[in-house]
């Protein structure tokens, strides 16, 4: 099945198993790591991948991505540094790769802000919003589907 | 006297008025004010009294307005309030006051003391005593349209990424919507989740909105820094946007101080009343709600509690909505200790979360959220202040506390019932 | 001096200059402040019951909630003094005598025995008070010597009146015109200190109170 809307993305995703969800999710953020340095967000997506992770596991990685989720708001009046904004999305994508996905889709959701991560580099490059992080993980999906 | 100094003083005499006067002239050093204040509470330290935040007015008053101030004046008695003093208050009025109003709350002699620290704040500024990371967010705001840098590029990404995620379209400058939303920079640059969460209720509703490519933003730094003339052109960049698009009312977001501004000092800050309506969110979708507009389906599990933000609930007024929002989704809710009203601020409104200088007298003051916090025993924090959120994020992880906060008009939007028009 | 002398004096001369510059003072003082103006509040203001400038005057009286427990002193202290100072001046014997001369109007009294226990009450808590101004790290660093040179033009008045109704320390006469003078010294004062928060207060909870209910804010 080649996935290429965003309808056919989600329903796909949403079709996964938590395991599946959490992996799928992992390889989004993944796909947008280049664009933060922090090493907890690296060790979080390393985890998430894994078949199988123990809850203290799970655990660990969620405090990890939280801290640097916190790490890298833009507060309140502060300029946006549109590059540190990318990072707190990169971030945002490794949470939701390890939520549980009771009734909710995380995969899409750190999908949408694997996006965004994308969207605040290309500000801070200067080069417009446009871009195409969407085609990336259908890409990404149907590798993973087929491995 | 420098040509700013003498600036700062005239504008603080211009702001000193009957309430002013009969505040200084009331107040009778009981100290109750610090009481309530939480830099005071979490730090022990004296001097962060509110009614000592206000020493440089209170003798501008003396020596302008007094007749024996006056006369002392006159023969040179009188202590003269100098630039150096304004810049050892400068982290009084603007590091350890988020413009909370609890002082205000517990005077026994009724002094509005936000008021005065509102109104000292234009003196302050004016004379160039107002903190590098307020003066930023303002220059920000009146030359590229955000204090964040936030243009509209920016926004319409924003945009895109919620018709991604949601599939609707976002309107812009769709003229003669019912609706104008207006967004704080922070939501549209930390959590475009709120966008969609609105986009979807606003269907569901059968309601017609509009974003507005002139006046997206919400956030007010002018009240923050205290130069009205700023707040001025920000307020009035809305009300041309919302004038021209002729909508019926304004949605302020889920922002603290954008309600006060717009609502309630905007229309005195143009001089004449709106010819539209200002309402916050929450009241948006109460009202919607009450209408049966929409419907939730589900609850939350955990136990939930509520943070009011201080310019939503005691500065503005809007106390039941909220309650009545999360009521519908919520099993297991708990108010604070204090909720409501007299609720304790997050510590980093009015202002202070943009000083670099005040973070860590921000996370000390954070102490007594949290200790609210641990008292409801709540597995997530619910809000309505996209920078209350952040704030108390921040002050969760500074103290290793990990408790979810989640925004109250996404909270609904997860249980909304979709696509079935009630 | 001249005891008889200086009694007569400060029920003449005294009285006549204190209440002068008192109501002098007070209306000027009152003036001052309230003629200064303020804008009127152009935004559309939203009405809740219980919310106005009047129901503020008189609810700032009763402790915000959750502040009693963290100034317990302050209210506690701050109600027994003011209350005992009012029942002394308006509901005793003499008192009423005195206002009786000066407008016709009269009232019953309460028994002198009440009146010297609230006085007794009252100078106890007064000097508690005192204490706790210079012991509360806020109270303390506020304080300057207008606090507590007000804090001494109202205790000396209890304290000379109920020492001269009992005839203690200095022949009565004496007493009686040291009685009278603090009371003067107080009158004179009480218009340019915070003393004067007696007839601010009022305007000042009302503006609060205001402000706030056009908000719907009940404070």
């Amino acid at each position: 099945m080649t996935i290429d809307n965003d309808g056919d993305f989600k329903k796909a995703l949403s079709g996964l198993s938590p395991a599946q969800q959490r992996m799928a999710a992992a390889r989004f953020a993944e796909n947008v790591l280049e664009l933060t340095r922090d090493a907890r967000i690296k060790r979080t997506i390393e985890s998430a991948k894994l078949d199988t992770i123990s809850d203290e596991e799970l655990g660990t990685a969620f405090q990890f991505a939280k801290a640097a989720s916190v790490d890298s708001y833009t507060q309140c009046g502060h300029e946006c540094d549109w590059n540190k904004q990318a990072g707190h999305f990169v971030a945002e994508a490794a949470l939701a790769s390890i939520k549980p996905a009771d009734g909710n889709n995380p995969a899409w959701d750190a999908a949408m802000h694997a996006r965004m991560a994308r969207t605040c580099a290309r500000i801070a490059a200067g080069n417009g919003t446009h871009n195409r992080e969407d085609a990336a993980q259908y890409r990404i999906l149907a590798e993973f589907l087929n491995s | 006297m420098t040509a700013s100094l003498d600036k700062g003083i005239s504008v603080l005499k211009e702001m000193i008025d009957a309430p002013i006067a009969s505040y200084f002239s009331s107040c009778v050093h009981c100290g109750l004010c610090a009481e309530a204040c939480l830099f005071y509470t979490e730090t022990g330290d004296p001097k962060y009294t509110p009614i000592h935040k206000l020493k440089p007015l209170r003798r501008v008053y003396q020596q302008e307005y007094t007749l024996l101030g006056r006369f002392a004046k006159m023969l040179g008695l009188s202590k003269p309030v100098t630039d150096s003093e304004l810049e050892e208050w400068k982290p009084l009025v603007y590091d350890s006051c988020t413009l909370c109003g609890r002082c205000s709350m517990v005077c026994p002699v009724g002094n509005d003391i936000v008021y005065m620290v509102r109104r000292l704040r234009e003196g302050m500024a004016i004379s160039g005593h107002a903190p590098d990371g307020l003066i930023g967010a303002s220059r920000r705001a009146v030359e590229i349209g955000s204090p964040m840098g936030v243009k509209l590029a920016a926004v319409q990404a924003q945009m895109k990424h919620v018709r991604q995620d949601t599939g609707i379209e976002i309107p812009l400058d769709a003229a003669g919507a019912e609706y104008m939303l207006i967004m704080s920079s922070m939501e549209i640059i930390n959590f475009p989740e709120y966008l969609g969460a609105i986009a979807r209720i606003m269907k569901q509703a059968g309601k017609s909105w509009t974003l507005c490519s002139e006046a997206f933003e919400a956030t007010n730094s002018g009240i923050q820094i205290g130069v009205s003339d700023i707040a001025r052109v920000l307020v009035q960049r809305i009300v041309d946007g919302a004038e021209k698009l002729k909508v019926k009312t304004v949605i302020s977001p889920e922002c603290g101080h954008a309600y006060t501004a717009l609502r309630w000092e905007g229309p005195n800050l143009i001089g004449r009343p709106y010819t539209f309506d200002v309402l916050h969110i929450l009241e948006v979708l109460d009202g919607f709600h009450k209408e049966g507009l929409f419907k939730t389906s589900g609850f939350e599990d955990e136990r939930l509690t509520f943070h009011d933000p201080c310019q939503l609930v005691r500065r503005g007024g809007v106390f039941d909505e909220p309650r009545n929002l999360l009521k519908l989704v919520a099993k297991d809710f708990v108010e604070m200790s204090d909720a409501g009203k007299m609720n304790w601020c997050c510590g980093g409104g009015g202002g202070v979360s943009a000083i670099e200088e005040a973070e860590q007298l921000r996370l000390q003051a954070f102490k007594i959220k949290k200790s609210q916090l641990e008292q409801t025993g709540a597995k997530t924090l619910v809000t309505a202040c996209a920078n209350c959120r952040i704030v108390i994020e921040e002050g969760l992880e500074h103290y290793k506390m990990h408790i979810p906060v989640v925004g109250l008009t996404e909270t609904l939007a997860d249980h909304l019932v979709e696509g079935e028009k009630p | 001096m001249d005891q008889e002398l200086f009694l007569t004096w400060v029920r003449s001369t005294g009285l006549d200059i204190a209440v002068g510059i008192f109501v002098l003072g007070t209306l000027w003082r009152l003036i001052e402040i309230y003629t200064l103006g303020h804008k009127p509040d152009l935004a559309v203001p939203r009405h809740r019951t219980g919310a106005s400038g009047l129901h503020t005057m008189f609810r700032r009286s009763v402790p915000p909630p959750g502040m009693f427990k963290r100034s317990a002193i302050s209210y506690v202290g701050g109600y027994i003094f003011h209350i005992g100072l009012a029942i002394i001046v308006f509901l005793s014997a003499q008192h009423i005598k005195l206002i009786q001369g000066l407008t016709g109007l009269s009232w019953p009294n309460l028994p002198s025995q009440f009146i010297d226990a609230t006085a007794v009450v009252t100078l106890a808590t007064m000097l508690m008070v005192l204490v706790d101004r210079i012991n509360n790290p806020v109270k303390r660093f506020l304080s300057t010597f207008a606090d507590y040179g007000a804090w001494a033009l109202t205790f000396l008045p209890v304290l000379t009146g109920y020492l001269a109704t009992k005839h203690l320390l200095l022949p009565y006469t004496m007493m009686l015109a040291l009685h009278i003078l603090s009371v003067e010294l107080l009158l004179v004062f009480l218009p340019f200190t915070k003393l004067m928060h007696v007839f601010t207060l009022w305007v000042s909870r009302w503006y609060n109170g205001d402000t706030n209910s056009r908000k719907g804010v009940p404070v």
